[in-house]
């Protein structure tokens, strides 16, 4: 059951070619010719002025891609790929509402069913949109390499496949958490644009309460600050995988804060939309 | 003769108003059901309440057997409330194709279905363009495609041609007749319920007003019509019985009195050219259930009352 609703969510949102575009391909395609027309501009610059690259961009040392392509998982889930994973879900999400489409649906499998199908789907979409920024933002790594004049190296250990694995799902659930709050906002008010918006406003308020935190006094081991700002439980994360002194300087039993944060702000909205659109009156469309 | 549907005291309210008010009703298997009532009167609620889209506020309502909204019941039922809607992006074959999948059906005969309905031609063009009798012939189409052993249509024909009526009344029947499926369908056009239906319900205020066979609630109406000279020595055999309808008399008596008034009018000497019996058509049974239509000043006394 939850197969026929995942296939047919699939096969509908691949018909909106649209939707697909600026979800999946839009940004990466951006940033990867604004990193290329950047890397050409900061050199052909640099070589007017001063005949020289600036320090850090002339180094001679390699690059190594390895440690590239771990960084690039951990910068997935910038706000670039957020807004425009958005237009995806706010589609998907509340497009049954818009077109007033449930009714044909709703017959064909239970509700919470369609919805863990409407899920599973832009799960999908969110990893196919991080893949080709991926995708992307290596190919830009390397053709930073070339313009630079840099050699490559690319080591490949445990440490640094760990690495790549853990940021890359730390960044795919951080993407999650802001797709569940435009699915439980497409339920709660059966509109595109709330769907749309909504998660966008929870992220710009996150982000002035993390700037305001230090004011407010708030820690990055404290339960209010971790459980208010998914965002900072997020970077703690990232921190504690990339090691090193600034992971040694967080205080012990972060961690644990920010894993239940990260899970509460993607299990809460899920389960409150469901549990909404089980009991939903779907003859007002 | 099993019921596909049987509701006991079945009531939904919105507030304050009762869109179902105690509804019982059992509609049995096979054949075409036809729900009739003016608008309001709980037809299209009963509907949502049978497809699970909302639930009842008070009794019992069984659908094939289980409960509303049962899913395994679900499956096996297709409907259109309304003019159907579809994502405007999709053509018709995907719209198709897309709920062929939703339904885990693996041989949803697509392109027959399209054909049956018509819409053939316009198979690959976005629905974004179609008319409100396209939107419907895809409806009915993505009602069907899935063989349900029951099928709910609300105005079917709503918005389409005379040429697309008669098809989709052929369709209709011919699933009814062939197919073996069961058709509850609303429809404002009584003309067309009268010819397609073999029993209906007529609702009235969230209650049932008539229930039973087409041809039973017309006979009720049932008139001997005379096509005679002279009809003023007619009107004298009948009295109060009789009416007049254009050349010729409406004579209101049981049928089985029927051929006594024929001897008796001959042996008065009337020249009688046609005698048929004429049932009264739904459209009488209907505004007789549910009261006749308000006049102008009524509807401005209500307006000013409101």
């Amino acid at each position: 059951m939850l197969a026929d609703a995942i296939r047919s969510e699939t096969y509908r949102l691949l018909q909106n070619r649209t939707a697909v575009f600026w979800s999946v391909f839009f940004v990466p395609f951006i940033a990867l010719a604004l990193s290329i027309a950047g890397a050409f501009l900061i050199k052909t610059k640099a070589e007017q002025l001063a005949g020289e690259l600036p320090p850090g961009l002339a180094t001679s040392g390699p690059l190594d891609l390895g440690v590239a392509f771990a960084n690039n998982a951990g910068g997935l889930a910038n706000p670039g790929i957020l807004a425009f994973l958005l237009i995806g879900a706010a589609t998907l999400y509340a497009g049954d509402y818009r077109w007033e489409t449930w009714r044909l649906i709703s017959a064909r499998n239970t509700r919470p069913v369609l919805m863990l199908g409407k899920v599973g789907v832009m799960k999908i979409l969110a990893l196919a949109a991080m893949l080709v920024f991926l995708l992307t933002s290596s190919i830009a790594d390397i053709a930073r390499g070339l313009i630079f004049d840099r050699p490559f190296t690319f080591s490949v250990g445990i440490s640094q496949a760990a690495d790549f694995g853990l940021l890359f799902v730390l960044s795919f659930v951080r993407v999650m958490q802001f797709l569940m709050i435009s699915l439980l906002a497409a339920v709660f008010t059966r509109s595109l644009l709330a769907a749309l918006f909504i998660p966008l406003v929870v992220g710009v308020a996150q982000f002035f309460l993390g700037e305001a935190a230090p004011a407010l006094g708030l820690g990055p081991d404290d339960w209010s600050a971790q459980l208010l700002m998914p965002g900072l439980a997020f970077d703690t994360l990232k921190t504690l995988i990339k090691g090193g002194m600034e992971a040694s300087t967080l205080p012990d039993g972060v961690m644990i804060k920010a894993l239940v944060s990260l899970a509460l702000w993607t299990l809460v909205p899920l389960g409150a939309a469901i549990a909404w659109f089980t009991r939903q009156d779907l003859s007002k469309e | 003769m099993t019921a596909v549907i049987e509701t006991t005291g079945l009531t939904k309210t919105y507030g304050a108003v009762r869109a179902l008010d105690g509804l019982s009703l059992s509609i049995p298997r096979g054949g075409i059901y036809g729900v009739l009532g003016p608008n309001g009167a709980g037809k299209s609620t009963l509907f949502r309440i049978l497809l699970g889209l909302i639930r009842p506020t008070g009794g019992e309502v069984r659908v094939l057997g289980q409960h509303a909204g049962d899913p395994a019941v679900m499956r096996r039922i297709g409907s259109m409330i309304e003019t159907p809607r579809f994502p405007p992006y999709m053509t018709a074959r995907q719209v198709l194709q897309w709920l062929a999948l939703a339904h885990g059906s693996k041989d949803a005969a697509i392109d027959a279905w399209l054909d049956r309905v018509g819409l053939t031609e316009a198979a690959n063009r976005r629905v974004r363009g179609f008319s409100v009798g396209m939107l419907q012939r895809l409806g009915v189409a993505a009602a069907l495609m899935t063989k349900p052993d029951l099928v709910i249509l609300d105005e079917p024909t709503s918005g389409m041609d005379p040429p697309g009526i008669q098809e989709m009344r052929a369709l209709i029947r011919s699933l009814a007749d062939d197919d073996g499926v069961t058709i509850i369908l609303a429809s404002h056009q009584l003309l067309e319920v009268q010819r397609v239906c073999d029993r209906v319900a007529i609702f009235n205020r969230g209650k049932l007003a008539a229930e039973g066979k087409v041809s039973e609630l017309t006979a009720a109406g049932e008139r001997l019509r005379l096509s005679a000279t002279p009809l003023a020595r007619i009107m004298g055999v009948l009295g109060d019985k009789a009416t007049l309808d254009g050349d010729a008399v409406l004579a209101a008596v049981p049928r089985a009195e029927g051929p006594a008034l024929l001897r008796a009018l001959i042996e008065q000497g009337v020249d009688i050219d046609e005698a048929r019996w004429v049932g009264a058509d739904l459209e009488s049974v209907f505004m007789a259930e549910t009261g006749p239509a308000r006049t102008p000043a009524q509807v401005r006394e209500a307006l000013h009352a409101g």
